[in-house]
């Protein structure tokens, strides 16, 4: 099993009583509530923390495309992993991903992720997203009806761009040029392609199609992802496609400590930070057409998934206690053997092979995030990596899969089940 | 209801008809075609009223051939052209309302030998630096439906539509509005304007601007710049009306409608 080191880059000074007197911390969030110098520091702390990762042999460094949002400070995610991929030299460089509507032309998707796998010498994995709604269609203006025609027309065109060796030209409805003949190339022939999604079932048929990993990327935990997860796995096996829980990915926060008590004392402010100063107004979350018409209602028919909605509440105002978070799966959290017993249950149970631990949240300290880091990656990762291993992996480079096992600790009483 | 599915292209277009006389077309807004409203079955009175749903619509199908505003108003060309070769004209009385009005305008100038008179309806398709829109894609039910009428406490429920739910059926109608409002965010999103204030001064035909007088989606300054920018065009405001004053105030709409239509 494998484990990509991760955090949204979340401003960490808004005030207490953000939730009450703002609606949304995406779109038009007043921007007069951060300070530019202490964005600075954020990047800065973000480029220790995954340098730190990479010397303790995670697999990947996972960035993200976020706008206007105090949630996640990344307006392009090429840029952290520009940092990333000259600062690093074992861990691959997850970009997931790139928002492909949002380039302009898109080739600059196939320029920039060149250059991040030449320079991170084929480290590279190429995450594609269709983006929320709130960067997608509210921040930069698609009309939410061409976003999934105009994700695929770029996607083609990007791979095109990449496999073919002669200048073609693309006369497509969204992006007309006369000469595609991006340089730099990947050094990868291509790069593993992840797609992330949120249940759609055309995002299904399209990783199945394709041999891509998909990723469920939500802060909702086990319980709220188990009846999508299943659907999809239900879905690939129905369609023949590889079952192979390498092809799966997932995020979910850990808060790892020396001792339980611990946990609560270093990660339950930051874990309510984080669930709190996050509002969506309503009116930003399901704008017309962002949903296919089958997708919407499988949507409506799933509900609010695994979790009730008065949890979603409760989580959101910050009601829940540190141990109901656990409880509930948004967090997992405590000693790295509970931790590591968590994740195991968790990773059989969805059946995923990448794992993406959030390791830092909302307004942590540098110095906690470094020893979460530190715990997990010395006490976590070792005793976790016989999940899996006898499947092949198709979804991480080559290069960082062999430099990670060439500084990777031999842990003698690693159990192959229940540790 | 008396509906017909004609083929334009490849596209099935849902036509709600009625009435004898001189054919009028009506477009319908952006939330759903009316169905057979009273502003409608009134002007089949003395007219033969043809209600298109607009490709992507309900049971309306073709959006996907339909790249932008060109491909559109060609697929009503067509539908119009068929409409006047039946009865033996050469031309239409057009009203558009909302989208439709937007939509309207731009066959008005497109296809001006088509257009006998051009009635717009409190019509999208400008932008306005000093006095942005409200964004009607953002506002929960309650702020549409606050935004959309002038008393929102008397508005029709339901309000007049071609589509009718299945009873107990919850889903249907969510499913339904999202799908007319997608094809809408193609020719309003993220700003309503494609370029229609370049071909206002084009349109040939008598024009007539009506503005329900509260409005809360399209201001009085709008309908004031469209009478200003269409050669000719007068415009009827209406008080004690919303954004849909045709349903809010059907007899003030008609009364203003019906002597510039004999005109």
């Amino acid at each position: 099993m494998k484990f990509h080191w991760f955090a949204e880059v979340t401003y960490d000074d808004l005030p207490a009583d953000f939730p009450q007197k703002h609606h949304s911390a995406w779109v038009d969030t007043p921007t007069q509530l951060v300070d530019s110098n202490r964005i600075g520091e954020i990047y800065r702390m973000f480029i220790r923390l995954m340098t730190q990762a990479d010397a303790l042999g995670f697999d990947g460094l996972a960035v993200n495309e976020h706008h206007q949002t105090a949630f996640a400070m990344t307006p392009s995610p090429n840029l952290l992993a520009a940092s990333l991929a000259s600062n690093t030299e074992n861990a691959a460089i997850l970009v997931i991903g790139d928002s492909l509507a949002l380039y302009n032309p898109p080739i600059r998707v196939a320029e920039e992720m060149a250059y991040l796998d030449c320079l991170s010498d084929g480290r590279l994995i190429a995450g594609f997203v269709f983006g929320t709604p709130m960067d997608s269609v509210f921040s930069y203006g698609n009309p939410p009806v061409e976003l999934r025609e105009r994700f695929h027309e770029a996607r083609k065109l990007i791979l095109r761009a990449w496999e073919t060796e002669e200048p073609f030209a693309h006369n497509g409805k969204y992006t007309q040029l006369r000469y595609v003949n991006p340089w730099p190339r990947p050094i990868q022939t291509p790069p593993p392609i992840w797609v992330p999604g949120a249940g759609s079932v055309e995002t299904w048929d399209l990783v199945i199609d394709e041999n891509y990993c998909y990723g469920h990327l939500s802060f909702s935990g086990l319980q709220s992802a188990k009846p999508i997860v299943d659907g999809f796995w239900d879905y690939v096996d129905k369609r023949g496609g590889e079952t192979n829980p390498n092809r799966m990915a997932f995020t979910q926060i850990c808060c790892v400590a020396e001792t339980d008590a611990q946990a609560e004392r270093d990660y339950y402010e930051a874990v309510k930070y984080f669930y709190t100063h996050n509002p969506v107004a309503p009116g930003f979350i399901s704008p017309p057409g962002y949903q296919t018409q089958d997708s919407l209602k499988a949507a409506i028919e799933r509900g609010a998934g695994g979790i009730s909605a008065e949890d979603r509440e409760r989580a959101a105002k910050g009601e829940m206690s540190f141990w109901e978070y656990d409880e509930k799966g948004y967090i997992i959290a405590g000693t790295p053997e509970r931790v590591r017993e968590r994740i195991r249950e968790l990773a059989t149970s969805l059946r995923v092979g990448q794992l993406i631990p959030t390791l830092h949240m909302g307004n942590l300290a540098e110095e906690v995030a470094a020893k979460n880091t530190e715990l997990f990656g010395t006490q976590v990762i070792p005793y976790l990596r016989d999940l899996w291993a006898d499947l092949p992996d198709h979804w991480t480079p080559q290069v960082s899969q062999d430099r990670v096992a060439a500084i990777s600790p031999e842990v003698a009483h690693a159990a192959p089940a229940g540790d | 209801m008396p509906i017909d599915t004609l083929t334009v292209r490849d596209a099935e277009i849902r036509v709600w008809s009625q009435g004898d006389g001189p054919p009028l077309c009506y477009l319908h807004g952006f939330e759903t075609h009316p169905g057979e409203a009273g502003f409608l079955q009134r002007l089949a009175e003395d007219h033969r009223v043809l209600a298109p749903e607009q490709p992507g619509y309900g049971e309306s199908t073709g959006f996907d051939q339909i790249d932008d505003m060109l491909d559109l108003v060609l697929v009503y060309r067509q539908l119009i052209e068929s409409w006047t070769a039946q009865t033996g004209g050469d031309r239409v009385d057009l009203i558009g309302h909302s989208l439709g009005g937007m939509i309207a305008a731009e066959f008005a100038a497109l296809c001006p030998q088509l257009v006998r008179r051009l009635v717009l309806v409190d019509p999208f398709g400008l932008w306005l630096d000093d006095e942005p829109l409200v964004d009607p894609f953002v506002l929960t039910a309650d702020e549409l439906k606050q935004a959309k009428w002038h008393d929102p406490a008397a508005a029709p429920d339901p309000e007049p539509s071609i589509f009718v739910p299945e009873p107990e059926d919850t889903t249907g109608p969510i499913l339904e509005r999202a799908k007319n409002l997608s094809v809408a965010t193609k020719f309003l999103w993220p700003l309503p304007d494609r370029g229609l204030r370049k071909r206002l001064p084009l349109i040939q035909a008598p024009t007539l601007i009506i503005h329900g007088q509260s409005d809360g989606l399209v201001s009085t300054s709008y309908a004031e710049r469209f009478a200003a920018l269409v050669p000719g065009a007068t415009m009827a405001v209406i008080p004690e009306a919303g954004h849909l004053p045709m349903i809010e105030r059907e007899d003030a709409f008609l009364d203003a409608v019906r002597p510039f239509l004999a005109g």
